[in-house]
């Protein structure tokens, strides 16, 4: 059965239209990154994921249950966006109390541990830093032991350090075969900690794969070099060429065929300096992607 | 919905707060006041003397403010901040989320009467029979309902900006038409007819009622029930809507 089903799902908010018709299938035990830009619809297809807003049209399933249905059996755990820790506790009691709230949790110890805060387990949570209470929230989404484990931009607010501490918390939760979907707009974090990366804008799927599979989809290669005052005519027709971007004296060419580019340069009679061959990474997929340029 | 009910509580103890309006300042006014009138004076209306009229006014007093405090202003900020949200990504349903806020507010409205009565006896040597201690008690958590709802309704209506003065305006100006700081009697007729409406002061009056000895007219039970029913009608509607998922 598949953790998350959306069938032609789409919300508006009065004539904005914050997701268009979207089409999902999420098999259990993947490890998923929604990607895209502010304002793509991300936290919006979360929220009607987690019951929070009801779709305009269509239906989401979780675990073939309606998201109301599957929140109330407790399976699933998140990490809302513009959710908050409450005054007055400290970090054991909130965890400890979400723990109570459903049927098989994980034991204390182990949240505290893999959230890393058994040092902090007795501090209030209003007097933890912006990165030490995003992972109270961490370990209020994972206390129940949910069968998914949705996160909404969980590492807004955190530093570099924190950053990296958070993500190898999320993999070994993922690790127990877990079903993973989050949220974020940093590419490094889709890169390198989902199965599956999902790519949306403006309120649609524009690219759905591993972080690989996008990266060679869109643009391949860039070529890069100092060209100083020479003209630039011509370059665009290069073998392989399928972008060009002239910016005070440096070309960045973009191509499928990198040999056969770098062959056809030299051969075109061009002064070529600083030459510089790279795989696109997933910053310029994303871009050639969502269309902002 | 017990775990968010001690929760609750235990949470609302450690705010200063709360400790101040529902608990210091009873206890304080009713020293100050206990010994200001004559402690024999007797209140006309009721037969009491004026240590144990205070008494009932400053525990129903506490218990006013702590139902209003703990709800209120506090629920509003709850709601802006994302703790109600972060709930309802979690099986515990918005119904009991409410529920148990207002059974927490109703309780942690117990201890004004309990220190003030406290203080009654040690201080001033009231006297009550166990019976009466219990009836006052029994009245106190039972008529703080309606104020819990009230709070609720404030919490859910407005921002939290708003709800903090909105809610010490409520609890002013209940305790001032309740006759829970003077009596009533002094106020010119047109107020003394809105305050004989109130549920502030239906509710304190039930109170003198209980320790007086004399059964509670069921008068004041029914208005007070009355308001309990319309104000908690209105703080789930508004509950609610604050709550949508839209």
């Amino acid at each position: 059965m598949n953790a998350i089903t959306f069938t032609g799902v789409s919300k508006s908010y009065g004539d904005v239209r914050a997701v268009e018709t979207l089409d999902l299938e999420i098999a259990a035990g993947q490890a998923v990154a929604l990607l895209g830009p502010n304002g793509a619809g991300k936290s919006t297809s979360i929220n009607m994921l987690l019951g929070l807003a009801r779709p305009t049209a269509g239906t989401v399933a979780v675990f073939g249950q309606s998201p109301d249905a599957a929140v109330r059996a407790g399976w699933v755990g998140a990490m809302p966006q513009d959710g908050a820790l409450v005054p007055g506790l400290t970090v054991r009691e909130i965890v400890e109390f979400v723990r109570g709230l459903y049927p098989e949790p994980m034991p204390l110890d182990e949240v505290l541990s893999l959230a890393n805060l058994t040092p902090l387990a007795k501090r209030r949570v209003d007097r933890l830093s912006g990165g030490q209470a995003q992972r109270v929230k961490f370990a209020i989404a994972v206390a129940g032991a949910p069968r998914l484990l949705v996160l909404d931009e969980p590492t807004a607010a955190m530093d570099v350090e924190s950053r990296r501490s958070f993500w190898a918390s999320m993999r070994a939760y993922a690790a127990g075969g877990r079903t993973i979907l989050f949220a974020t707009h940093y590419l490094e974090e889709a890169d390198e900690n989902a199965d599956r990366v999902i790519v949306i804008s403006r309120g649609r799927v524009v690219a759905d794969g591993t972080a690989q599979e996008i990266k060679s989809a869109t643009g391949g290669r860039t070529v890069r070099f100092t060209i100083g005052d020479q003209p630039t005519a011509g370059l665009d027709t290069l073998p392989g060429v399928t972008g060009i971007e002239v910016r005070a004296g440096s070309v960045r060419l973009r191509t499928t065929d990198p040999d056969a580019t770098v062959r056809a340069l030299y051969a075109s009679g061009v002064e070529v300096r600083d030459l510089e061959v790279k795989g696109a990474d997933l910053e310029e997929a994303f871009l050639s992607l969502t269309g902002d340029n | 919905m017990l775990r968010y009910l001690a929760l609750e509580i235990r949470r609302t103890y450690r705010d200063r707060r709360f400790v101040f309006f529902a608990v210091a300042i009873p206890v304080g006014f009713y020293l100050l006041w206990s010994n200001i009138f004559a402690k024999n004076d007797v209140d006309a209306g009721t037969g009491l003397d004026a240590k144990t009229y205070l008494l009932v006014s400053m525990a129903a007093y506490g218990a006013l403010g702590a139902s209003l405090t703990t709800t209120g202003a506090r629920l509003a900020a709850e709601r802006r901040s994302g703790w109600l949200r972060q709930l309802q990504v979690t099986p515990l349903r918005p119904w009991a989320v409410i529920t148990a806020k207002m059974l927490a507010s109703m309780c942690l409205a117990l201890p004004s009467v309990i220190l003030v009565g406290l203080v009654a006896v040690v201080v001033q040597g009231v006297h009550l029979s166990p019976g009466e201690w219990a009836g006052l008690i029994g009245v106190i958590w039972i008529g703080s309902l309606p104020f819990a709802a009230l709070g609720t309704l404030i919490g859910s209506l407005v921002g939290p900006d708003a709800a903090q003065p909105l809610t010490v305006a409520c609890y002013v100006l209940l305790a001032l038409l309740g006759g829970m700081w003077m009596s009533v009697s002094i106020l010119p007729k047109t107020m003394r007819t809105i305050a004989h409406w109130t549920p502030s002061n239906r509710f304190v009056e039930l109170g003198w009622s209980v320790v007086a000895g004399h059964v509670p007219p069921a008068s004041d039970a029914l208005v007070l029930a009355g308001w309990t029913v319309v104000l908690g009608a209105l703080a789930i509607a508004a509950y609610r809507r604050a709550t949508v998922r839209s």
